[in-house]
């Protein structure tokens, strides 16, 4: 399985968060639009995340607060234009009443004519008071014509001056004669307020339907108005929003397009984002880790190459090196054979009747050979324990005949130095399996060491089985270790003392031989010892080595 | 018949010498080889009662020689000793699986040696 299947899986496995629709999108966005440039720039801002989003938000809310003042704004200039049509409503009905006070006070002044009633000169007074009134206030107003006005007021004085004679004309009983030039006059004068007057009411009628148009154009003005600004700023706030959401996404689809890379095992991506914010610096992160993996990685590479050559190299040394063991193994043997076999043979008399005097020199070269061979035996060992070529034979064994062996063997050299050699097995031991001749070899070497050191007293191989265990013990009376000198007894070459090695011989090689045989049974070995008092060794391998079952 | 033939195989002129002599005081008759392919064909040819075999031998190697021996219908009946001086791990399983009867690892005692040749080959 390669690293980008790996890695499309562990996006599976993550619950990947981009659908279809957000792709679209962002295609769109990183399209070259002015939507890109917009974002793009929004990100470039050096601002903090924090302090982006508060001034979107600001923007917005200000948006929301405008948008109440023009909608405020455009409610007070309704009510005003209402007022405004109320007032002008007010005025045309105010001439409307003057109108009508008028064509009531020319009625009664006809009546005065007809009738010659002083009551109705009355009721022409309080019409005129009325109409008088009436105009005044249409005068304060300052919407009527003030000529026209004018005019008006002269010829309701003229109509006053008529009004007056015929009061005159009555009270001095003379109407009669005068009624037909005052009925004439009355008639033009009454045509002619009529006019005028009716002209101030038309022209405050006009006034008001002026105002109502002009009213209704302010309102659908005011209400496009308001419109279009609502559209307008919620097109912005959507927008704002938009292009902040954005340019915060993009650097996060970046970052996410970029660890996809770099989990993927491409540690030359970069990472290149707009933002000089929170995203920009940890883009500029990304980046550094990014360049400081691809130095590890070269490096790493670099290293295991190296390491790979070293290796190849170290392998080809090491085959050498068995092999040249496996040839030395032979060269040295092969001459020590024919050594060994020739002294056999002639102190076996092979060769003849020996002479008296050479059976002794003869017996030491035996003696010599044997201790030379065990010595190249021992170097081929252990050479073979470090290049990692030693094997162990296993199989089913008695603990029993092991011991049983390593007795044997020596009981003649414990018996040349006057020791007391001992066994002590117990008689119920199960079949123990592992490579009994290399345990023999352990028991051997030790054995042999104790009889080697020990110049008076006893000598005991015992052993007991301790949980899953073997522990074979060998208990010498002889000189013993000094403590400093414990912890070295079992590392090759290292005998505790150069001057033992003068009196007692031996290569060193025997205990770190056994303690590797030990370890590669999965055992341990180890020392209790009193200088001067003797030691003991034990070592412990399990019953069944390598986990093999009974 | 009575002659007992004994196929000793082995480049080393000294083992040779040591073998030899130790035989000359038996009744054994002798033959000898000094490498894996004369040891097959002198075996083959003279059909010997026992075969000693070293195991470094020039030409074709102790185990291979016992190999073909043992796969031979004229020869596999003969015993083979197998004598190595790899007396490490696996030597003896490597000579048993090449169909070895016995095996003794050098460096040998010459009693042993005889010891095992008497056993296999009783003298008449």
């Amino acid at each position: 399985m390669g690293p980008g299947v790996q890695s499309s899986l562990d996006q599976q496995a993550l619950g990947d968060p981009r659908d279809a629709g957000l792709e679209e999108l962002a295609a769109f966005v990183e399209r070259r639009t002015p939507l890109r440039v917009l974002v793009r720039a929004v990100a470039a801002i050096r601002a903090s995340v924090h302090t982006k989003l508060l001034a979107a938000f600001m923007i917005v809310t200000l948006l929301f607060i405008a948008m109440a003042v023009v909608s405020l704004q455009t409610i007070a200039i309704a009510t005003r234009q209402g007022q405004l049509l109320d007032e002008a409503h007010e005025l045309v009905s105010l001439a409307q009443q003057g109108e009508s006070a008028l064509a009531r006070q020319m009625h009664y002044t006809d009546m005065a004519l007809l009738s010659q009633d002083e009551v109705a000169i009355a009721k022409i007074l309080r019409e005129n008071n009325q109409f008088n009134d009436r105009l005044a206030k249409l005068e304060a107003a300052g919407t009527a014509d003030p000529k026209l006005v004018e005019q008006v007021r002269a010829s309701q004085d003229e109509a006053m001056a008529v009004v007056a004679d015929i009061a005159n004309a009555i009270r001095d009983r003379r109407l009669g004669a005068v009624t037909g030039a005052l009925l004439h006059r009355q008639e033009r004068l009454d045509t002619e307020i009529t006019m005028r007057v009716g002209l101030l009411v038309a022209a405050q009628q006009n006034r008001m339907a002026k105002l109502r148009d002009s009213v209704a154009a302010t309102n659908r003005r005011s209400l496009t108005l308001t419109t279009v600004f609502a559209v307008v700023a919620v097109i912005f706030a959507m927008l704002c929003g938009f292009i902040i959401s954005w340019s915060f996404i993009l650097p996060v689809r970046e970052a996410q397009g970029f660890l996809d890379k770099v989990a993927a095992g491409d540690f030359a991506a970069r990472i290149s984002v707009p933002n000089r914010d929170e995203f920009g610096t940890l883009a500029a992160r990304m980046n550094h880790m990014s360049a400081e993996l691809q130095r590890f990685d070269a490096e790493q590479r670099r290293a295991a190459g190296e390491l790979g050559r070293l290796n190849l190299q170290l392998a080809q040394t090491s085959k050498a090196k068995s092999e040249f063991l496996a040839n030395m193994s032979h060269e040295l043997r092969t001459p020590m054979n024919a050594i060994l076999g020739f002294t056999e043979m002639l102190i076996d008399g092979l060769y003849g009747e020996v002479p008296g005097e050479l059976k002794e020199p003869l017996t030491d070269i035996q003696l010599n050979g044997r201790h030379l061979l065990r010595l190249i035996n021992d170097v081929l060992d252990l050479s073979k324990i470090e290049a990692g070529r030693m094997e162990l034979a296993l199989g089913e064994y008695s603990v029993r005949e092991i011991v049983d062996i390593v007795h044997v063997s020596l009981r003649s050299l414990a018996a040349e130095k006057g020791l007391d050699f001992t066994i002590s097995v117990p008689d119920d031991l199960p079949v123990a399996y592992g490579d009994s001749g290399r345990l023999t070899q352990c028991l051997m070497n030790l054995a042999g060491n104790a009889l080697k050191f020990t110049r008076v007293g006893k000598v005991e191989i015992g052993v007991a089985v301790i949980g899953p265990d073997v522990v074979f013990r060998v208990a010498d009376t002889g000189i013993g270790i000094a403590p400093e000198d414990i912890e070295h007894v079992f590392t090759e070459f290292r005998q505790a003392d150069t001057t033992v090695t003068r009196e007692f011989g031996g290569t060193g090689l025997g205990l770190s031989i056994t303690s590797k045989f030990v370890q590669m049974h999965g055992g341990r070995i180890w020392v209790e010892s009193e200088f001067g008092k003797g030691s003991t060794f034990y070592f412990a391998v399990p019953l069944r080595a390598g986990g093999e079952a009974t | 018949m009575s002659e007992q033939t004994i196929l000793y195989i082995e480049d080393n002129e000294y083992n040779r010498k040591i073998v030899r002599r130790l035989l000359s005081r038996t009744s054994y008759r002798l033959v000898e080889a000094v490498d894996g392919e004369s040891g097959v064909a002198m075996a083959q040819q003279q059909l010997p009662q026992l075969i000693l075999m070293d195991v470094q031998l020039p030409k074709m190697s102790g185990l291979d020689a016992t190999q073909l021996l043992k796969a031979d219908q004229r020869t596999a009946h003969i015993p083979i000793i197998v004598i190595t001086s790899f007396a490490l791990s696996g030597d003896r399983e490597k000579a048993s699986a090449a169909g070895a009867d016995s095996y003794l690892a050098k460096p040998y005692s010459p009693r042993e040696l005889l010891a095992l040749v008497q056993k296999f080959l009783p003298e008449t």
